[in-house]
């Protein structure tokens, strides 16, 4: 569909253009919002396109931040070499991780997820001589990139950076859910025996999924470390694993960009009802009730039909010459 | 499925992007009162440490509300800039930042949680702006993780656990066993008791941790009382505190051996009742501390709250004090000036005579130990103090968490 | 303390901490065997129990009113909730329930908060069992026998229930196959309705019960609700036996785990449940595969 290309080129042209017109904290928000999206989208791999709903997803982005965190403290690696680092090691990590929890399926599927996650928690919070323990690890140094490249040290240069991770990631994605890859996968979720007796391995498959899926998450983490200045076990904290799977969900799962949009919506949701009212967890909840009930296909559902509507509109009236 | 008109359906959505957006985009500041003096308070407001932020809250509010009635500060009103980060330091972070970028907010205080004032103080240079803690405790951010814009008003968790072992000197207590929380600040506190134990030559049985969020002790109080210990050195806090103080009660662990804690609160006390009575330990803050400017400070809480102040409301009142005296000595609240004007400052305050000195900005302050008992005139039962310890006793050396003497 | 004294006592322990684990398990594998829903809001409800259970205490001034009212009033909110908005999702996918039932842990956590204040708040255990039995020569508290046995009652109760009564049988039927149960012509709807009310009800009961030995706090909600998901996993989603096994296996691996390797407390439990699903991906007694 051509429109949707050309929305796409537009949104892009807008966020590389905002550095020019938003204040200093409306980039910062926007900066965090870019990487919050690459992590609600890296779940959307698992849970909209295979239908392995992950309860444990934090595991890829606290890894990543760590890992990143521990690699711009304590060795002299350019910035975005140890970023795209740290998405490699969790990358790697989430084959292990994923070879046990695809044992499982279903419900035991995602508990399997949790029980990695919190694991993991456990050993940031007992490992202090590698992780900080509790305190975490603090001062994390947004460093230069490669020959010197000092723009990345800005603030203005980081977020380019971080754009940079999110937009390449959703192409990367986007082929993948394109190609005989994505097709599997999209059989796994339809229906995973019937692909089983096509031929296909699907435990290959979704372990692959899985390891992908949380490398990006990864690369979200490990942007967040240097971006926020810190990784600690709060990073690891379960609570944030139901949270980005609410956003893939208020998004619109299966879709890539759904998930962004629900990062956004959430982060931006949160932070301004709880600067008007201290009982906005309570709001928060209503609207995701209301959300279930009155939206079920999510933010990109709804844009996406309000979009077709009136093009289609448009189209009908100037065939009718009105 | 339920079918909605189209145009509602695009309207809430439209309104409520328009809403959530707007901010953002379109100003870059809201317009101030000229001239005031913001005050940042990214607070643990809900949350499981909701509690402590909450006390935070009040003890700023009530200063501001009393100093602007007396014209605020060098004739400047004062402007609390409240945020609820729910104990999440990338909330607070975030929140710090809006402070900072929006508001031009570059005085910090009532950070709840270490791991939040951790996250935030490497970011105090870049931003300019000083921070002077009310409740942080843990030893390292005047120690490893000292940035020259960060102060401390409050005692440290090493500073507790000093008083303790200074208060055993005296006592009858031969030997004793440790129980802390296993993160960061009970680690820490337990180490520093450890080490006083030592060099006063007291039997350190042994100790053990508990994770954060243990909701059965059981264990934990056989192992205190397996070790035949004459004491116990508690080093918890909050909900982990309360159900262990509620457990040991049952398992009536005080008729056994001698339960001292780091840090006695009285929202704890109001939580377990009378299992905490015959507790004995340091205390940051109590309203029964005996200063002139506490007995001012309690009676002017009474009026405006019916109540008794808590150990972080009296903290705060000290912190923003310090503020305030820091101020009045730079004459501004520009951080270059600022952070000079605070080094060496003395102050007279709720807990007596406090120093902001210079070589690590720890305010060096006496240390209170209190006991629990029962008073007429309270449904709970409230601290009372047993001992004063000197503050150059108290106080560790510079940049340091451990004691040489 | 000698070493059959400390493994009595530990044991009894033990056993007490199990009951209050099987009473929030219980409560969420019936839902999810019914309902095939992940209940979120679990821990949420538990918390609610505990803080109704003050209020009632304070007004009342017995325990044992609480320990019947409070779950009874949680129990009718999860059913209005049932009512309201769960019937309308049942076409859904699981999502739907996720993000309702975690919208709805959101709502009662802060409503808590609002209604009673962010302190924790005390309830002292009845009078009845405020004391200690001595154990071998070591002091017990006789609440912690109460609880045991309590836990032992209510397990028989629900099994009997499940085992004997028309609504067990409609229970047990619908878990199976619903639309069979729905063919010869019983409301289902009315039965998930019941189910999902006893759970919130069960999960109450467990609060109360926790009440006095942790205090009513706000942490709760959030500390109990990943107790809950382990306990049931291990035993089997949807299998009450399963809920009752998990806790006992969970309650003792703790209490001894705690004690003879304090370092690991942290992770037994997921260990425990990592164990368990590699062996057995559908948990002890479930049925997933």
């Amino acid at each position: 569909m051509r429109w949707s290309s050309l929305l796409g080129l537009a949104v892009v042209a807008v966020l590389i253009a905002a550095p020019l017109g938003l204040p200093a904290f409306a980039m910062t928000l926007l900066t965090e919002l870019v990487i919050l999206g690459l992590f609600a989208m890296s779940l959307d791999l698992m849970v909209g396109y295979t239908r392995l709903v992950s309860f444990g997803h934090v595991a890829a982005y606290g890894l990543g931040a760590y890992a990143c965190g521990y690699l711009l403290l304590n060795t002299s690696l350019p910035l975005p070499f140890a970023v795209l680092l740290a998405a490699v090691m969790t990358g790697t990590v989430a084959i292990g991780v994923g070879w046990v929890c695809t044992l499982a399926t279903g419900v035991s599927f995602s508990m399997l997820t949790l029980a990695f996650a919190q694991l993991l928690y456990a050993i940031a919070f007992k490992w202090t001589s590698v992780t900080g323990g509790s305190d975490g690890l603090a001062g994390i140094p947004r460093r230069a990139g490669p020959m010197g490249l000092t723009v990345l040290t800005t603030k203005t240069g980081f977020y380019y950076f971080a754009l940079a991770a999110l937009v390449g990631s959703y192409l990367l994605c986007r082929q993948l859910v394109a190609s005989p890859f994505g097709a599997v996968l999209r059989g796994i979720r339809e229906n995973e025996t019937k692909t089983l007796t096509l031929g296909y391995n699907t435990r290959l498959y979704k372990i692959a999924v899985v390891a992908i899926s949380y490398a990006l998450g990864g690369l979200a983490g490990a942007l967040y470390a240097p971006f926020a200045g810190f990784a600690n076990t709060e990073l690891l904290f379960w609570l944030l694993s139901g949270q980005v799977l609410i956003m893939v969900i208020v998004g619109g799962s299966g879709t890539l960009i759904g998930p962004i949009l629900g990062a956004a919506f959430f982060l931006l949701l949160e932070h301004q009802l709880s600067s008007y009212t201290e009982a906005w967890a309570l709001f928060f909840g209503l609207v995701f009730i209301g959300f279930i009930l009155f939206a079920p296909q999510g933010i990109w559902g709804l844009l996406t039909a309000w979009f077709k509507r009136d093009w289609m509109r448009l189209e009908k009236g100037r065939r009718h010459g009105t | 499925m339920t079918f909605k008109p189209r145009y509602t359906r695009r309207a809430v959505l439209a309104g409520a992007g328009a809403t959530i957006a707007s901010p953002y985009i379109f100003t870059s500041a809201q317009a101030q009162a000229a001239g005031a003096i913001k005050i940042g308070m990214p607070l643990a407001l809900t949350g499981p440490l909701g509690s402590v932020g909450q006390q935070q809250k009040r003890g700023a509010e009530l200063y501001a509300k009393l100093q602007n009635a007396k014209g605020g500060i060098l004739g400047r009103k004062i402007e609390l800039l409240i945020e609820d980060t729910a104990g999440n330091p990338a909330t607070c972070v975030r929140k710090a930042q809006e402070m900072v970028e929006r508001y031009d907010c570059r005085l910090f205080t009532g950070i709840t949680l270490s791991s939040e004032a951790l996250a935030i103080v490497p970011k105090l240079a870049e931003w300019n702006s000083i921070f002077i803690s009310s409740d942080n405790g843990d030893g390292r951010l005047t120690a490893e993780s000292f940035v020259p814009n960060f102060f401390r008003a409050n005692t440290s968790g090493p500073m507790g656990a000093r008083a303790v072992s200074l208060y055993i000197k005296g006592a009858e207590l031969k030997s004793f066993y440790a129980l802390g929380m296993d993160y960061a600040w009970g680690h820490n506190s337990v180490q520093v008791f450890e080490n006083e134990m030592q060099r006063l030559k007291i039997n350190f049985i042994g100790k053990v941790f508990a994770p954060t969020g243990t909701k059965d002790y059981s264990t934990y109080i056989a192992k205190i009382r397996q070790s035949g210990a004459d004491g116990v050195y508690l080093v918890l806090a909050g909900d982990d505190n309360n159900a262990f103080l509620a457990q040991a009660a049952q398992y009536q662990l005080s008729s056994k051996m001698a339960l001292l804690t780091e840090q006695i609160e009285l929202v704890a006390l109001r939580a377990v009742g009378d299992a905490s009575l015959g507790l004995i330990g340091s205390a940051r803050y109590a309203f029964t501390f005996d200063t002139p400017a506490n007995k001012e400070f309690v009676a002017l809480w009474k009026a405006e709250h019916n109540n008794v102040p808590d150990t972080f409301e009296g903290e705060q009142w000290q912190c923003m004090k310090v503020f305030e005296a820091g101020i009045i000595k730079a004459g501004g609240i520009e951080a270059d000036k600022l952070r000079p004007a605070l080094e060496d400052l003395t102050i007279e305050s709720v807990k007596g005579k406090v120093l902001i000195r210079k070589c690590d900005h720890q305010g060096v302050q006496q240390g209170f130990m209190v006991k629990v008992v029962k008073r007429d005139g309270f449904d709970h039962p409230i601290p009372e103090v047993l001992a004063v310890l000197p503050e150059d006793r108290t106080t560790p050396p510079c940049n340091k968490m451990t004691y040489d003497d | 303390m000698s070493t059959l004294a400390f493994f009595l006592t530990q044991s009894v322990n033990a056993l007490s901490q199990a009951a209050l684990l099987f009473f929030l398990g219980v409560g969420l594998t019936l839902i999810f065997g019914i309902m095939r829903i992940v209940n979120f809001a679990h821990g949420a409800l538990y918390m609610l129990g505990a803080f109704i259970g003050y209020s009632l205490v304070r007004w009342t001034g017995s325990f044992w009113l609480a320990l019947v009212l409070a779950p009874i009033l949680v129990a009718l909110l999860g059913t209005a909730f049932e009512l309201v908005i769960l019937r309308r999702l049942y076409r859904r996918d699981a999502h739907a329930f996720l993000m309702v039932t975690f919208g709805l842990a959101l709502v009662v956590t802060e409503a808590v908060r609002l209604i009673w204040g962010p302190d924790a708040l005390q309830v002292p255990p009845p009078r009845l069992f405020s004391g200690v039995v001595f154990l071998l020569g070591e002091p017990f508290p006789t609440y912690r026998l109460f609880l045991a046995g309590a836990g032992a009652v209510m397990a028989i109760a629900i099994w009997q229930l499940l085992e004997r009564t028309r609504l067990g049988l409609l229970i047990r039927a619908t878990s199976q196959n619903a639309e069979m149960v729905h063919a010869l012509g019983i409301d289902v709807g009315l039965v998930r309705s019941a189910v999902f009310g006893i759970g919130c009800g069960l999960a109450a009961l467990g609060g109360v019960l926790a009440a006095p030995l942790v205090t009513a706090s706000h942490a709760m909600a959030a500390t109990v609700i990943i107790d809950a998901f382990v306990i049931v996993i291990i035993g089997g989603m949807g299998s009450f036996l399963g809920s009752l096994i998990g806790a006992l296996l969970i309650a003792f691996v703790q209490v001894f785990g705690n004690y003879y390797l304090p370092d690991f407390a942290l992770a037994f439990m997921y260990l425990v449940m990592l164990l368990v699903l590699v062996v057995r991906p559908g948990g002890l007694l479930g049925k997933e595969a």
